[in-house]
């Protein structure tokens, strides 16, 4: 009976709490919806650069009427049949253009040859041999064909992101699959084209969530460090007491902010140290730039952590409100899942969580070696969250000694 | 010419809630005065002490200290308060506490050092200055609380139950300190539980549901409640109090 009232007891006083009653209802419902729209969307808003130098042409030897040329398309019919729901397609006039956009904001870049109909009819007809076809209303008999030594359409895939590198070429062959059962059922799209891979396939999965999970480890223990020291602080009396003292708030933000992100960038460097020395991850980049967007990432994370203690009344309730947090970093922040797979109805968290940008802009240095140039939308994302959260904590600590 | 007014409280209200806690309070404290504020538990003594510091805004009224009313930061570096809570740092030494708002008081390291032998004394912590303030009980950490309190020679010290959990030796000798400082013109409100530290103060608030019920010296409220001894005026104050309450 004893146990009874010790539990009675336990209970009464998390109903009597009610933002911790609070947390534990809508703590587990957060979670099962955000894990069932990360891993349930599928990929939409794949950018891709298409050249189509397809002449269109066509020409086949018959038994009949000598050699003919018919107007195919082919290379048209394949852009048509691009899913709209997955593809973003940029229609570009110049080859060498749309392969250097490959990695900087398009997934892939395809290149139909001049020659590209007339290539895969003649594939056709020497995989698929003599048979008769009707041709405008007539009925002609078609003789093999030789092999042509024409140029192959290139295929060129971002493979920085392993994952979205498949869907890229998956959906691909999908579409050419689709365009090709029209006019011709015995080719394959792998026949038809030159695949080249941006990065040789030497980015693993390992070096692909790595910079995510350094990311996922800097807010998990930076948050939490500073929230519970703040709350720490204020349930102790001793933030009252700095308060009272005949310095500014801005002074002691900035002290904690300090203090906080010398922790956070010691702890970061641990983990790329450790990454590269026991997993020898990939990182081609600037250790400088990495730096900025660690320290960037941190005053950040540490702002974030000091708004969370306004919102606690206990440690406890800290660290609830740090898993608001946690939960969605990991899952939506494009560590694991690409952020182009999640629904659309998820997005803006993902465009929320500060994770989203310090993994893209880790990503891009480690990975591919991106200058700081081509950093600036997530260093600034990052910097504004920085000075935004920097400036709530200011005006946040002095709410919380006053309320001691 | 008489000395200058350094606290004053005009009209002070504060709700929390449906509970008022302070209830159009005015307060008058002169410069070296020991001003004891006493009063049953949740009498708003310590809501008091927060208003008058600037910790707590009042829904009503003004409390000015040292001639600027609060909350203001010019009157940060002359101003002493212990609250009720240690609100010291358990993790560091005594000394590093002492180091750490000395630091923030502006005072050079030597000073601290020196002022940090003076105040230990009177604490009786001298031998244990390098201990961890974790390891000690609570009345002990009360003592590091109230050497950090008066480190930077406040001019004003607000002092929210100094002597709780403090052996009665040594309460009397941090009382013929307070009355020492005052007597150098220090300002001191000390709120209490206990008849014989009001006894030593110059003035005795007695406060009840947030209002003062009556102040005046200790010799003066014996006479208004005509009790042989403070502690009988006390309850007949309350009892006062609880009887216009119903």
């Amino acid at each position: 009976m004893t146990s009874f009232a010790v539990a009675r007891n336990v209970l009464r006083r998390i109903v009597r709490d009610v933002r911790t009653l609070a947390l534990i209802v809508i703590l587990p419902l957060f979670f099962v919806l955000l894990y069932g729209n990360s891993f349930s969307g599928t990929y939409s808003g794949l950018r891709i650069a298409i050249v189509n130098e397809d002449n269109g042409l066509a020409s086949v030897r018959t038994a009949e009427y000598g050699r003919i040329t018919t107007s195919v398309d082919l290379g048209q019919v394949f852009i048509d049949s691009l899913d709209p729901k997955v593809f973003e397609v940029e229609i570009m006039n110049d080859a060498e253009s749309a392969l250097a956009r490959v990695g900087d904001g398009v997934w892939a870049a395809l290149v139909f040859p001049k020659s590209f109909s007339h290539s895969v009819v003649n594939e056709a007809v020497r995989i698929g041999g003599g048979r008769e076809i009707q041709i405008r209303g007539f009925t002609a008999t078609l003789l093999p064909s030789q092999p042509i030594n024409s140029p192959m359409t290139v295929l060129s895939i971002d493979d920085s992101n392993p994952l979205i590198a498949s869907a890229v070429s998956e959906a691909l062959n999908t579409a050419f699959a689709a365009s090709l059962e029209t006019e011709q059922p015995s080719l394959t799209a792998d026949a038809l084209l030159d695949i080249q891979t941006l990065h040789d396939g030497r980015i693993r999965m390992l070096d692909f969530t790595a910079p995510g999970i350094i990311g996922f480890a800097m807010t998990l223990i930076t948050v939490m460090l500073t929230a519970m020291s703040v709350v720490r602080e204020r349930t102790g009396g001793t933030l009252t007491r700095i308060m009272i003292a005949p310095v500014s708030t801005w002074q002691v933000t900035l002290g904690y902010t300090l203090a906080f992100s010398f922790i956070a960038i010691f702890q970061s460097a641990e983990l790329f140290l450790a990454s590269a020395l026991f997993f020898d991850i990939r990182f081609v980049g600037s250790p400088g730039v990495v730096a900025l967007i660690v320290l960037l990432f941190a005053i950040g994370l540490q702002g974030i952590a000091t708004l969370i203690s306004t919102l606690s009344k206990n440690e406890a309730q800290a660290m609830q409100f740090v898993l608001f947090l946690l939960i969605p970093s990991i899952m939506v922040s494009g560590v694991f899942w690409p952020l182009e797979s999640m629904p659309a109805s998820i997005r803006p968290l993902s465009y929320a969580i500060p994770l989203t940008y310090a993994n893209s802009a880790l990503r891009k240095v480690m990975l591919t070696g991106h200058d700081i140039a081509s950093l600036r939308f997530e260093l600034t994302v990052l910097g504004a969250i920085a000075l935004g959260t920097l400036v709530l904590s200011v005006l946040s600590m002095r709410r919380q000694a006053y309320r001691a | 010419m008489a000395n200058p007014l350094v606290v004053r409280a005009e009209d002070l209200v504060k709700t929390f809630g449906k509970r008022t806690a302070l209830n159009h309070l005015d307060l008058a404290v002169k410069q070296g005065q020991l001003y004891g504020l006493a009063g049953p538990n949740g009498a708003g003594k310590t809501t008091l002490i927060r208003t008058l510091c600037g910790l707590i805004r009042p829904d009503h009224g003004a409390a000015y200290l040292l001639g600027w009313q609060m909350p203001s930061t010019r009157v940060r570096s002359q101003l002493g308060y212990m609250p009720q809570d240690f609100a010291v740092y358990d993790d560091l030494s005594v000394l590093q506490n002492l180091e750490f708002f000395g630091e923030l008081y502006g005072l050079r390291r030597a000073e601290v050092h020196r002022r940090a032998d003076e105040l230990l004394d009177l604490v009786q912590l001298s031998d244990r200055r390098r201990d961890r303030v974790g390891s000690f009980s609570g009345g002990m950490r009360r003592r590091v609380s109230l050497a950090i309190s008066l480190l930077h020679k406040p001019r004003l010290v607000f002092l929210d139950e100094p002597t709780a959990g403090v052996d009665p030796k040594l309460r009397r000798n941090f009382w013929d300190y307070f009355n020492a400082l005052a007597d150098g013109g220090v300002t001191m409100v000390v709120t209490t539980h206990l008849v014989e530290e009001a006894l030593r103060c110059h003035m005795v608030g007695f406060l009840m549901d947030g209002s003062l019920l009556t102040e005046g010296t200790p010799e003066g409220i014996l006479a208004q409640t005509d009790a042989a001894n403070l502690d009988d005026a006390f309850i007949r104050l309350q009892e006062r109090g609880e009887e216009d309450r119903t």
